[in-house]
């Protein structure tokens, strides 16, 4: 084993002069002097721990324990919540309805809201602020009331079935929002509708940083506007990609309020995401289970981490590639 | 902790231990208290006043009779707090499933209100009492010489001797009520008066009724996005095809399967596949569809009595414009029979309250006959005193309803009654999926769902859990088994003596 290298006095750098002064004055007097920042950040610690904290240690703690709704506490029971869930026919199935909305909505959301920015990001669209403006507005409108309005629009006597029987599209109405068929695609429809807005404004954020001059450049070298879109918009948009899709997805996974007043997870658990699962189980069950439905919120934050995760490395490569 | 003491500690911190310390310090302090609620690491209960509790102060109540708001702000807490200087009464009015939300978060974080009732707690309230959730009242009130006294039943409203509750409402009643848009009636030429007897003559009707109103307006409204709504009406449905219920008191076995259930099914889906059911019913939850019967959407509306108490505060107008009430039909054209367990208790003390004795006493005057007489006014769930029905201020149509159910239903068997133990079975059995609800659901808007088969499997997955759960009871020393829900003294078309 060599002796450790020891720099010569004179060589090793002078310690920072704030640094050293900060090992020398004794703690108490330094809180003294800046106490105001902590408690500054005292309200955040709070709320971060009561708010965020807490509830995520404590689901996970939940997660062991049989705890029906109606009981004080719960008793612990290993991991036999989990055992249960992954024999569960209807947490698969709510599963795999959240991982098909995430699959299909998030691709609808992301490159419907990328060809409507630059539709409106083009200087030959006449009223472009009043087009951006109209498809922002759904997405200030809550949610749940959106879920309500949506009900009677969709259902078989409101005006979507009744265009689509006088354009001659449907022999006879469909309920779209209470057919077994049907419910999901409804959700998943009024999901990307309600939201494409503030995707669109996302990329018109990333457009307004692609250089004109790139464009023209491309244009004077005869470049059609598809070439142009292919060529020198799209790769420049490409870092922009991952990130609003990550955004997406993670908004894809809660759709609680909208799902749930539309569809409610029905007709008969058709349209039931992970979150009607969980709700249902903690709240609304004959007989609740907090600790079962802790289990399911703790194997979908997986699957989201798992998510994040996916996105993370696939930001990585790109910003590789882009610089190899 | 010694300032010497802080200091020394001090003397090695780093931002980040005093970043942690602090937090721990400040957010322990703070948020404990309220986050050892959340937990429930504290007994709720403890802590309460002994006895009947504060003799002043604010006696809170949670329901969700909103119909019924007026009345209890004049007719019940105003009379009540004036009898009581210094007690006023804080009443909060929330939907069902809030109601359940509400009561089971109060519930571990000891805040429970004084008295409430259980909506939204699907539980067997027998399940709530052995859980702690509740208090006896006769040691604050005299029940057993109220005007409820006789109708008191061990399981029910009684267990291990001492009383816990009161039947407020009466539970002759049953939530398939065929209610009627006279106007729509009157115009197709539908007699609202005559009850058409069996299910061929009510088919019969909706059809007269289809040309009523034109395209917009259709036969029957039901609300198909409620699987509960949908459970209660096929058991209804399947009572008036000869079903005693959910579980046969001759055999003590699951009907869900039994020709009755199948025939119920079928016939209500022919309804759908007749175009006699509003096209939209699947989208509606049982208010949507109350709402949209009074917009004159539809000229029929199967639910309970509490429907034009309903009506007389969201769509007073679809009263004055008409509203009538059929018999329920039954297969066979005969008389209906169906089946109700006998009332249950509506309000309850909880074990938290910190005002029992003033609770006990608010609750113990909703069974009071003049209070009974103004309950009745507010046509919800008929009062459990029916009789004051006759010269209450009521809506002819809920007066006659009141009438029919008392021809219609008869009180059911009760196995808790008869054997307590029973209760601790039914709180021991988890729920199956999907419920009946949901497959009546499946069989309306899925035109593959093979409901035969799924009607089989529920009641077999009914039976084989309440099979483990009466093993599980078993195993703890309780005497119980298959044959307490079966009923050799039950005779049918009767009311069952409990």
């Amino acid at each position: 084993m060599s002796a450790p290298t020891r720099l010569p006095e004179a060589a090793a750098p002078p310690p920072a002069p704030a640094a050293s002064r900060r090992r020398r004055e004794p703690p108490l007097r330094w809180l003294r002097r800046n106490w105001w920042v902590y408690l500054f950040l005292l309200p955040t610690f709070l709320g971060y721990g009561a708010y965020t904290v807490y509830p995520l240690a404590a689901s996970w703690w939940y997660a062991f324990l049989d705890w029906p709704g109606f009981a004080v506490r719960g008793e612990f029971v290993g991991l036999d919540n989990f055992t249960e869930l992954l024999a569960d026919d209807l947490f698969w199935n709510a599963f795999g309805n959240s991982l098909l909305f995430l699959v299909v909505a998030v691709p609808l959301r992301v490159g419907g809201a990328l060809l409507l920015a630059l539709l409106l990001n083009s200087r030959l669209t006449p009223l472009r602020g009043l087009f951006r403006t109209l498809i922002f507005l759904p997405v200030v409108t809550t949610g749940a009331v959106i879920g309500v309005v949506f009900t009677l629009i969709l259902d078989a006597g409101g005006p979507v079935n009744a265009a689509l029987v006088r354009l001659a599209l449907l022999d006879s109405p469909v309920n779209f929002a209470a057919n077994a068929d049907t419910s999901l695609g409804a959700v998943i429809g009024v999901w990307v509708w309600k939201w494409l807005g503030i995707t669109m404004i996302y990329w018109l954020a990333a457009l307004q940083t692609i250089p004109p001059e790139l464009g023209e450049a491309a244009r004077v070298d005869r470049a059609g506007p598809w070439q142009e879109f292919r060529h020198v918009t799209l790769p420049l948009l490409v870092p922009f990609l991952v990130i609003i899709t990550l955004i997406d997805m993670v908004g894809a996974l809660n759709v609680f309020d909208l799902a749930n007043t539309l569809t409610g997870g029905g007709p008969a658990y058709s349209s039931e995401v992970i979150e009607i699962f969980i709700y249902r189980t903690a709240f609304e069950a004959t007989v609740p289970q907090l600790g079962y439905a802790s289990a399911a919120a703790v194997l979908f934050g997986l699957l989201t981490i798992g998510l994040a995760l996916g996105q993370a490395l696939g930001v990585r490569a790109i910003r590789r590639r882009s610089l190899t | 902790m010694s300032r010497s003491t802080t200091a020394s500690a001090a003397g090695t911190i780093s931002r980040r231990r005093l970043i942690g310390a602090a937090f721990a310090t400040a957010g322990g302090t703070v948020a404990a208290p309220w986050l050892t609620g959340c937990t429930g690491s504290q007994e709720p209960g403890q802590g309460v006043a002994s006895g009947g509790g504060e003799t002043t102060g604010a006696v809170t109540w949670w329901d969700q009779f909103r119909p019924l708001t007026t009345l209890f702000e004049e007719e019940l807490f105003a009379p009540f707090t004036a009898a009581h200087p210094g007690v006023t009464v804080e009443r909060r009015e929330m939907d069902g499933p809030s109601m359940g939300q509400a009561l089971q978060l109060g519930r571990r974080s000891n805040q429970l209100p004084d008295v409430h009732s259980l909506a939204g707690l699907d539980g067997s309230p027998a399940s709530l009492v052995g859980a702690g959730w509740f208090q006896p009242i006769d040691e604050f009130v005299d029940v057993e010489g109220s005007p409820v006294g006789e109708l008191l039943l061990d399981g029910i409203h009684r267990f291990d001797g001492r009383v816990y509750t009161v039947p407020v409402f009466s539970s002759r009643w049953h939530d398939a009520i065929p209610w009627l848009n006279t106007e729509l009636c009157e115009r197709a030429d539908v007699d609202p008066e005559t009850s058409p007897g069996s299910w061929d003559a009510f088919r019969a009707a909706l059809q007269q009724l289809r040309g009523a109103g034109g395209d917009d307006v259709h036969p029957m409204v039901i609300g198909a996005k409620d699987p509960s709504y949908l459970a209660s009406l096929l058991n209804r449905l399947a009572q008036t095809a000869g079903a005693a219920g959910a579980v046969d008191p001759r055999t003590g076995e699951y009907a869900y399967a039994s020709e009755p259930y199948l025939q119920a099914m079928e016939w209500l889906l022919s309804l759908q596949t007749d175009g006699l059911l509003h096209p939209s019913s699947a989208s509606m939850d049982t208010r949507d569809a109350r709402a949209r019967w009074a917009a004159g959407e539809a000229a029929v509306y199967p639910w309970g009595p509490w429907f034009i108490g309903g009506l007389k505060v969201q769509e007073p107008e679809a009263v004055e414009r008409g509203v009538g009430v059929w018999h329920i039909p039954t297969v066979d054209g005969s008389d209906p029979v169906l089946y109700s367990e006998p009332p249950g208790g509506t309000f309850w003390v909880s074990s938290q309250a910190q005002r029992a004795q003033l609770g006990a006493e608010l609750m113990l005057r909703l069974v009071d006959p003049e209070f009974q007489r103004s309950l009745a006014s507010a046509m919800d769930q008929p009062p459990v005193l029916t009789e004051v029905v006759a010269d209450a201020e009521v809506h002819p149509t809920y007066r006659t309803n009141v009438e029919y159910m008392a021809a219609d239903v008869r009180m059911a068997p009760v196995p808790q009654v008869r054997n307590p133990a029973v209760s601790a079975v039914l709180a021991e059995m988890g729920e199956v999926t999907p419920g009946l609800g949901q497959i009546v659901q499946a069989a309306l808007t899925d035109g593959s769902s093979d409901w035969r088969s799924a009607l089989t499997t529920f009641a077999e997955q009914m039976t084989a859990e309440r099979e483990r759960a009466i093993e599980s009871v078993a195993g703890d020393g309780a005497e119980v088994g298959v044959e307490d829900w079966r009923f050799e003294d039950w005779t049918p078309g009767e009311d069952h003596q409990q």
